[in-house]
């Protein structure tokens, strides 16, 4: 146990490889070029929720309205391409609506929590129930097609490789980028030890926020990349986001209670949430059961990583 | 704070307020909204928000961020299980209430076991477990609406049956009575309140705090659980997702009835003036043809309100 | 030349209780100050007033000449004062390094950490402990693997690469070995050359001689004199820490304490005590002494079943006890009463009834509460310490500090217990409340209960009991009765074996 509490992203890793191994023994056509990148496609959400989400928790917070955020996030971009007329500018545009609240949400987080001092959980409940209003509010039924150019260039290709590749990679290299950034040390430190970062004269406040707008902006680039799959507009899309970023940052090995974890971790945790539904999937279980086995898996995984992650 | 602003601060006062304009709003915009037939309707529905809110009453009052958000899957649970007992007959009904209640309160000890042992966030923990529940209920019905309420539970939730009452509001009356009665003379309730406010000094009395809150969170589920089989005799038969719809106004109920989420406080009449509340909210909304993003916002924004007044955090500076 | 720092008067309250009524200190540039005093006095409070950390009610803070008013510790560093906290300022989780350099990382043109500069620096300054701090010290290693003196020196090597021009030592000193010491008091040395001014706190009196210029002494809250080190001696400055010497009230001693023993520990053992055997009398009450953090406590909550022994007996009444919980200590009569009531003791926003109803519970296994059958007893217990309550509906909040103490006592009352547990149960409470406190403990005890009761003010220690066991390291390191019941004696023990 010892050994293993910080080095809890090993085992998800090892994990991570069992998963696909058996993913390729049920599935054979899995190493093939095509067949990685639709599941790179179906897994980059998560990834990107679960990357943002790791900030927070670091910060010893939690954010549950992510799955709204992202919902909230496509019907504005689909909303805005579509009164922009849906060329490239309008895109452009859209797209950059679509961060820019993500990045609101966040704030609105951030603000109510590390300004107002509310509790983290049942704020971000509560704005989580908001954006999925306003999201009804902007787009009351799914629809609103985005041009085919926007689907088109996220499921293409670019430089020889596919685009969700070329958005992976760079969420890694964002990541990297981040973890060497003294932000990084300070959140963890407001997230550890929050009187000690105080004491040290650490701008926490700011500091917390600055970890929601980030999750915000993953969110909203989650969401961006939803909609480059659906190729619409849907309200109600993302619903499941929560608890399954949460999931996986708890699979990578970053401690709820703040402090201690990487992005990259949760990473790997998100790949292996997405694995198991793969091998779920192929391992010709009935389709009724595999809600269940999903969210059995995604609970003991999270009091397995709870349990191991514990001082 | 001189007394007026108390006297307004206090969540027995705002809910009775509430609830006394929103019916003043109501009867303005639609003649007859505050009609006898009308209120017993809208108690009704109370009731069965309040039946739930019991069981969230008791997790939140025992503290360290308690929650049930579980509670919608386990409704739903509860109807499905009721609804395949009874199958439409009268002489099912008992074995229901005791295969719903019975599977609830196992389910919510597992929740309670992961939050007071493996130490998951209360949140966190029912958030999954609503996910295997929901996942369980596919594979039970496969998916299909299954099970009919027997005629004496459709009309003991729907038709008079004392005194121009229906059975279930007396129903509602009695849990509201046991609610008292555990909290106020029961240790287990001094035991709760007690826990809530501050769990290291209940332990520092010798409470068996882990295995009451253990309870606590069966006790929920097995509220859910009777609710839903209430929940069936009110709609006749069930479906997969029937209790979805609770999760989010049992919560408010809660807040709205004076329970800091905080834990150790507040006291289950508030909870059910909250219920009551809330539905004349709804109703009201919905007399305004307020669409559902409307009610969605104003939910949010309700939650957000209360926690203003209620459940803010510790300052670094002191 | 002008001083370096000037705090006049400073008072801060928390909630009802007073932790400064008159705190004033003076420090001239370069010098090494020392503040001492007894435990509560204040050192604590006033350190944090002037780092930032704690917003005083009143009270005038002078730096360099100017008035200041730090709103934060950021404040006060960029002022140039720095606080070695007591209790620590480190992040467990984050590595030495990262602890040291926090929010002073020293970062590339890019704007990243630089990650090969922030190990040099702390090489650097690890070298100055190098030889002393023990195994597995080093710039990479997380702070929640280390030692405490480990963590002691980091905090302390924090401090110092914020290059301040005052710096607080708040017991930095307390978890080091006496070569660590000896490395620490170079710096402090070399410090001085600099100019810089250091204000040093410490249980040590060996060590305030050794390297302090100055000695200010606080008691109760209030800066009572400065005195220059040269010119004075140890006593001096113990009879100051003391006040007068003849303790003010004593309570006459219990002639009758019964010979044989009620309670008889054995070869207590824990990760805090070392082998701690004692007895306890009927009609006694035994006192617990030494510097704080000593194992008092520890012994205190373990009898307690609120912590776990790894080996001992305790034997009550003939009858050897299992203490796993609490319960199990409650329901065979033992009580406890904590000093730190918000933490360990008050039902917060519930009613003095059920703030004292909760322990009679357990004891008597009362599944049903019929409050009208409780409510005079919990009166008669209530009344037995003189405690002002607007009747037991009343919120536990709407009492001051002192009388809510009385009614966490009278929670054990109620039960009947017959061995008291007290964990230094005066802390931050009024003096007439202390009074009542001190009245009720000689009749309880005159009645034949066994009290056992650890107090971080000695006065009280000494006033109150028929003997007392003096704590250091987890383990009894003198016994005092008749004639060694002193002050003096009492300050001597707990010291002269600590330093």
């Amino acid at each position: 146990m010892t050994l293993l509490r910080n080095r809890l992203w090993l085992v998800t890793l090892t994990a991570l490889i069992a998963l696909f191994v058996v993913n390729w023994i049920l599935q054979p056509n899995l190493v093939t070029p095509n067949v990685l990148k639709s599941n790179l496609t179906v897994f980059l959400p998560i990834v990107l929720v679960a990357i943002g989400q790791t900030y927070v928790v670091l910060g010893g917070d939690i954010d549950l309205s992510v799955g709204s955020v992202v919902a909230l996030v496509n019907v504005v971009t689909v909303s805005v391409i579509a009164a922009l007329g849906g060329g490239p500018g309008g895109v452009m545009l859209g797209m950059g609506a679509g961060l820019l609240t993500g990045a609101l949400c966040g704030m609105v987080n951030g603000l109510l929590i590390s300004g107002l001092r509310f509790q983290p959980i049942v704020t971000t409940f509560a704005t989580g129930i908001i954006f999925g209003g306003l999201a009804l509010l902007v787009l009351p039924t799914a629809g609103l097609p985005v041009p085919a150019e926007y689907w088109r260039t996220y499921g293409g290709y670019a430089l020889g490789l596919p685009v969700v590749l070329w958005i992976f990679i760079g969420a890694l290299i964002a990541i990297a980028i981040i973890s060497r950034r003294a932000f990084f040390k300070h959140l963890s430190a407001a997230g550890g030890q929050r009187t000690a970062a105080f004491q040290t004269g650490l701008k926490v406040g700011q500091i917390r926020i600055m970890a929601y707008v980030l999750c915000g902006l993953f969110a909203a680039v989650a969401a961006l990349c939803l909609t480059g799959e659906t190729a619409s507009g849907d309200p109600l899309m993302g619903r499941m986001l929560a608890l399954s970023s949460i999931s996986a940052v708890v699979l990578g090995g970053t401690a709820l209670s703040g402090g201690s974890g990487s992005a990259f971790g949760s990473v790997l945790g998100a790949l292996v949430l997405g694995m198991i539904g793969n091998v779920i999937f192929f391992a010709g279980l009935p389709f009724d059961y595999q809600t269940l086995i999903q969210g059995l898996i995604t609970l003991l995984a999270l009091a397995g990583g709870v349990l191991v992650s514990r001082r | 704070m001189n007394r007026a602003t108390l006297l307004l601060t206090n969540p027995l006062v705002l809910a009775t307020l509430s609830i006394l304009a929103l019916l003043a709003v109501g009867e303005t915009l639609s003649p007859g909204f505050a009609r006898g037939d009308q209120i017993i309707r809208l108690l009704t529905v109370s009731a069965i928000l309040g039946m739930v809110a019991a069981g969230q009453s008791l997790v939140v009052i025992g503290g360290r961020e308690g929650i049930d958000l579980s509670v919608g899957a386990m409704i739903s649970l509860g109807a499905v299980l009721a609804g395949n007992v009874m199958a439409g007959s009268d002489g099912g009904i008992v074995p229901a209430i005791l295969v719903a209640g019975g599977a609830t309160f196992v389910v919510g000890l597992v929740n309670g076991l992961g939050v007071t042992f493996l130490r998951i966030p209360p949140l966190v923990m029912t958030l999954g477990m609503t996910g295997v529940v929901q996942g369980g209920l596919i594979v039970l019905s496969r998916g299909i609406p299954s099970g009919n309420a027997a005629p004496s539970l459709m009309s003991f939730v729907n038709r008079p049956l004392l005194l121009g009452v229906p059975g279930i509001l007396w129903l509602w009356a009695l849990v509201g009575i046991a609610m008292w009665f555990l909290l106020r003379r029961t240790q287990l309730g001094y035991a709760i309140y007690a826990m809530g406010s501050n769990e290291r000094a209940a332990e520092l009395t010798g409470l068996p705090v882990r295995l009451i809150r253990t309870l606590l969170y069966g006790l929920s589920g097995l509220m859910a659980g009777i609710t839903g089989v209430v929940v069936i005799g009110y709609t006749g038969n069930s479906f997969v997702s029937v209790g979805d719809q609770y999760v989010l106004p049992s919560v408010i109920a809660v807040v709205i009835g004076g329970i800091s989420l905080a834990g150790g406080s507040g006291n289950y009449f508030g909870v059910m003036l909250g219920a009551i509340a809330l539905t004349l909210l709804q109703s009201v909304l919905i007399t305004l043809q307020m669409e559902f993003w409307g009610r969605q916002l104003i939910f949010g924004g309700v939650l957000l309100l209360l926690m203003l007044l209620y459940g803010r955090t510790k300052q670094l500076r002191v | 030349m002008s001083p370096v720092l000037e705090a006049r008067n400073i008072t801060k309250r928390f909630g009802a209780v007073t932790a400064l009524s008159d705190g004033s200190l003076t420090v001239e540039p370069g010098e090494i100050h020392a503040l001492l005093g007894a435990n509560g006095c204040g050192k604590s409070t006033l350190s944090k007033v002037i780092a930032g950390t704690v917003a005083p009610n009143s009270g005038v803070l002078r730096f360099n000449g100017s008035d200041i008013a730090p709103r934060s510790p950021r404040d006060a560093e960029a002022l140039g004062i720095a606080l070695f906290y007591q209790e620590l300022s480190l992040v467990p989780q984050l590595s030495v390094a990262d602890n040291i350099f926090l929010g002073h990382e020293r970062r590339t043109a890019a704007g990243f950490i630089d990650a090969k500069q922030l190990r040099h620096d702390t090489e650097a300054l690890l070298q100055r402990f190098a030889g002393v701090a023990g195994d597995g010290f080093s710039a990479d290693a997380p702070v929640s693997t280390l030692a405490p003196d480990q963590r002691q020196i980091v905090e302390i090597l924090k401090v110092l690469a914020r290059k301040p021009r005052l710096i607080i030592f708040d017991e930095s000193t307390a978890a080091l070995d006496r070569r660590q010491v000896e490395v620490f008091f170079d710096i402090l040395r070399s410090l001085k050359a600099d100019g810089v001014s250091s204000i040093f706190i410490s249980h040590r009196m060996d060590e305030i001689f050794a390297i302090c210029d100055r000695i200010t002494v606080m008691r109760n809250g209030v800066t009572v004199t400065t005195l220059t080190t040269a010119e004075t001696d140890r006593d001096t400055v113990v009879h100051a820490m003391v006040g007068e010497l003849a303790v003010p009230q004593r309570f006459a001693r219990n002639s009758a304490v019964a010979a044989e023993p009620r309670l008889v520990v054995s070869q207590l053992s824990s990760r805090r005590l070392d082998s701690v055997s004692f007895d306890a009398r009927p009609g006694e009450i035994l006192g617990l002494g030494g510097l704080q953090g000593q194992g008092q406590s520890a012994v205190l909550r373990s009898l307690f079943g609120a912590e776990p022994l790894t080996d001992g007996s305790v034997v009550l009444d003939g009858k050897t006890l299992t203490l796993r919980k609490p319960a199990d200590a409650i329901r065979a009569g033992l009580a406890y009463v904590s000093g730190d009531r918000g933490r360990d003791a008050a039902f917060h926003g519930r009613s003095i009834f059920e703030n004292i109803a909760a322990a009679s519970l357990v004891k008597e296994r009362r599944r049903l509460v019929w409050p009208n059958q409780l409510k005079q007893r919990f009166i008669d217990a209530a009344a037995a310490l003189n405690t002002k309550y607007d009747g037991l509906d009343a919120p536990i909040g709407s009492l001051s500090g002192g009388n809510q103490q009385k009614i966490f006592i009278s929670r054990w009352l109620a039960t009947n217990s017959q061995v008291l547990l007290f964990d230094d149960p005066t802390k931050g409470i009024d003096l007439a409340a202390k009074a009542d406190f001190f009245t009720l403990a000689r009749g309880l005890a005159d009645q034949g209960a066994s009290i056992i009761f650890y107090a971080s003010e000695d006065s009280e220690l000494l006033s109150l009991c028929d003997r007392i066991l003096v704590f250091n390291s987890g383990a009894i390191a003198a016994e005092l009765t008749g004639d060694t019941l002193t002050a003096f004696h009492l300050t001597n023990a707990a010291y002269g074996k600590a330093a």
